[in-house]
């Protein structure tokens, strides 16, 4: 009975998982080769190897692992530094509800809201002349849809730092860090020593393969980056959508060989993080 | 089990003779009119638009939906979704061999019919079959011609417009109107110009375009690759040449007209444009805009276009699809459909052969307070050029200008 229900959950799984995801990855690359498409003459690798000449999407792909790494770094880092430092007053309630509050927060409110504060005509800008520290709005620093993508991070950090706060506040008790903590503590360790050697180490280690799928999760964010980002390059999943919808329908195959060559990077990625992930586990079993 | 599978099919072959019923296979061209009607009476029609503008929403909520349901007994349903989606689902159902497709008609501009031309994927001509097409002048090439392409009734205009230029009276009193002028503008006023990358934007290239061909029809006629390369060659060098000076320095541009809107909205952007004869009354009505905002002709002129409505080549209502648009072209949805405080649209229709009744209510209509008549910049109208003009230059201004 037990390995019958096995298999319907593992049927199930191919069947709403996989089998969609399977076919739509199969229809794009037949689009990819031309032979699938009204505006298609048949196969074809012409859209293969004008993707491949030009470096749109290395450029951004190369752009996109960059914020996201950036993202994940100060996301993890801020998360962190709080978690360590303020464990105890966190789980008051209604710090706990702040805390909780931005993980409400859909991307696409957090962009504009990142418009209204930090845009050139931003409530911080506003605030800078009024105050005279800019002459006029023009002169304050691009903060969104800028070339730093520094409104991308700054998006990215407060939708994702919350959940990592959360995270690491859970794993902190589950550890009984305190406890360790007191212990190294007793034994003549700083507190600087306890939580470089004993706590990040451990709340890092428990949380790493979660790190990881966040970063692959960034890596593909469309709304965030369509709203504060620039035109050129682009974050993957805008410049896959922009392929797609482009005015020229005899290049819509294009956008497909963009997306099959990114679809194919992020499965190789998940698939080594996995098994280093398993074999990492079966050898500590 | 067996039993399960066995009713499952049963649903779905049932559902499909529905859909099958739906499908019609007289010929409609050939009908008469009340026969159309009757058989639109009672059934559903599918309509996908653009519903991003919350007075264009009110005209078809509160006024086109209940007038059809009143008058044809017809339910109209709004599906969201303009080019891309239009095209991407046409694209989708042909693929699919499908000839019952899940909408029945469209709203259309140039870009959208040049793409649904080249799939194959709108029905028709049906405009003729029409009785109200009788109203609307066809001699007018701002209307019969789209894109350069004859539309030989395969759509049925819709609006007219035009294209122009918007600024703040207070803020900029003597905007400039011509390339040399607006370069020595950009460089005194840094960072209040840019040029969006849509349609809008590339609208706008296409009135410099013409600029720098030296003729207001320097665009005419079908594409012309050595043309192009001289005109956009120049066009380019002059773009890079002054875009340290546009918003961000140039670094990057607005994705869309909405973004335009709010940067000229939030004081960011001192010139603005777009279509609707710059569609500036109902933002300043929201308190969007300055009430000092203006609308202004670029010397050499801009486009003028119409918009239109299509019926897709599978439609499951084509009867349905007919009596509406029919319907959305008569005085009385055309009279509405031009009120200031609403939709703000400019009627296709000839004045000159409406009734006198209706000729003097659309000579009596409200006027816009604040945005510039379709009338009073027609001697800057300029015919939308080949689509192929319009497919370079959205390519190219990305690799030159804003890859570079």
């Amino acid at each position: 009975m037990k390995s019958k229900s096995r298999y319907i959950g593992l049927a199930l799984f191919l069947l709403i998982g996989l089998l969609p995801f399977g076919l739509a990855l199969v229809y794009a690359l037949l689009y990819s080769f031309g032979i699938v498409g009204i505006a298609n003459d048949g196969f074809t690798t012409k859209f293969w190897q004008q993707v491949l000449v030009e470096d749109t999407f290395v450029q951004s792909m190369l752009y996109s692992i960059v914020i996201s790494i950036l993202s994940v770094v100060f996301s993890v880092g801020i998360a962190m530094l709080i978690a360590i430092k303020y464990v105890s007053k966190l789980e008051k309630p209604f710090m706990s509800f702040v805390s909780y509050l931005p993980l409400c927060m859909p991307g696409i409110v957090v962009a504009f809201f990142l418009i209204q504060i930090l845009s050139e005509a931003g409530w911080i800008s506003r605030l800078a002349y009024s105050i005279g520290l800019i002459d006029q709005l023009q002169s304050f620093p691009s903060l969104v849809n800028d070339s730093l993508a520094i409104g991308i991070i700054v998006a990215f950090v407060s939708v994702v730092m919350p959940f990592f706060l959360l995270l690491f506040i859970s794993v902190y008790r589950q550890e009984r860090l305190d406890e360790l903590a007191h212990v190294a503590s007793s034994l003549g360790a700083s507190p600087l020593q306890i939580a470089i050697k004993i706590k990040i180490p451990i709340l890092l280690h428990r949380t790493r393969m979660i790190i990881i799928l966040y970063f692959i999760f960034l890596l593909g964010a469309y709304e965030i980056p369509l709203i504060l980002g620039q035109e050129s390059p682009q974050m993957i999943s805008v410049m896959v959508v922009r392929e797609l919808n482009q005015y020229d329908l005899t290049k819509i195959s294009e956008g497909y060989v963009v997306a099959v060559m990114y679809t194919i990077l992020i499965s190789l990625l998940t698939l080594v993080v996995f098994s280093y992930h398993r074999s990492k586990t079966v050898s500590h079993a | 089990m067996l039993r399960f599978v066995g009713f499952v099919l049963l649903l779905l072959s049932l559902s499909a003779c529905k859909r099958e019923k739906a499908v019609q296979n007289i010929d409609l061209l050939a009908t008469d009119w009340k026969e159309i009607e009757l058989q639109a009476k009672g059934s559903t029609v599918h309509f996908m638009m653009w519903q991003g503008s919350p007075a264009i929403n009110s005209y078809m909520n509160d006024f086109l939906i209940p007038k059809v349901k009143e008058l044809y007994d017809i339910e109209l349903k709004l599906v969201g979704g303009q080019g891309p989606e239009i095209v991407q689902l046409v694209m989708s159902e042909k693929q699919a061999g499908s000839n019952s497709g899940q909408v029945d008609m469209s709203w259309i501009n140039g870009e959208t019919f040049f793409q649904l031309r080249q799939i194959k994927g709108l029905w028709g001509p049906f405009v003729e079959s029409l009785p109200n097409s009788q109203l609307i002048d066809f001699e007018n090439p701002h209307i019969s011609i789209d894109f350069q392409q004859p539309i030989n009734y395969m759509e049925c205009p819709w609006s007219i417009t035009q294209f122009a230029m918007v600024h703040d009276l207070k803020k900029t009193p003597n905007p400039p109107a011509n390339l040399s002028d607006l370069e020595v503008w950009i460089a005194e006023n840094p960072g209040q110009f840019t040029i969006s990358n849509d349609f809008s934007g590339m609208t706008l290239l296409k009135s410099f375009f013409a600029e720098i061909s030296g003729d207001k029809d320097g665009l005419n006629g079908a594409f012309d690759e050595q043309k192009y390369n001289r005109l956009s060659g120049q066009l380019w060098k002059w773009i890079n040449r002054n875009k340290k000076n546009f918003w961000k320095e140039g670094e990057t541009f607005p994705k869309e007209q909405t973004k335009m809107d709010q940067l000229y909205a939030n004081g960011e952007l001192s010139l603005c444009y777009g279509f609707g004869e710059g569609s500036i009354d109902d933002k300043i009505r929201q308190g969007l805009f300055p009430n000092t905002t203006r609308v202004y002709p670029w010397k050499n002129g801009t486009i003028r276009n119409s918009n239109y409505l299509g019926i897709h080549y599978n439609a499951s209502n084509k009867a349905g699809a007919m009596v509406v648009i029919n319907y959305m072209i008569s005085p009385e949805a055309q009279l509405r459909k031009i009120d200031p405080s609403g939709m703000d649209a400019n009627t296709v229709l000839d004045i000159d052969k409406l009734s006198d009744d209706w000729k003097v209510k659309f000579e009596n209509r409200e006027k816009r307070k604040y945005g510039a008549t379709i009338e009073e910049l027609a001697a800057y109208a300029i015919q939308e050029p080949d689509p192929q003009y319009m497919i370079r230059l959205y390519e190219d201004f990305r690799k030159e200008v804003i890859e570079k």
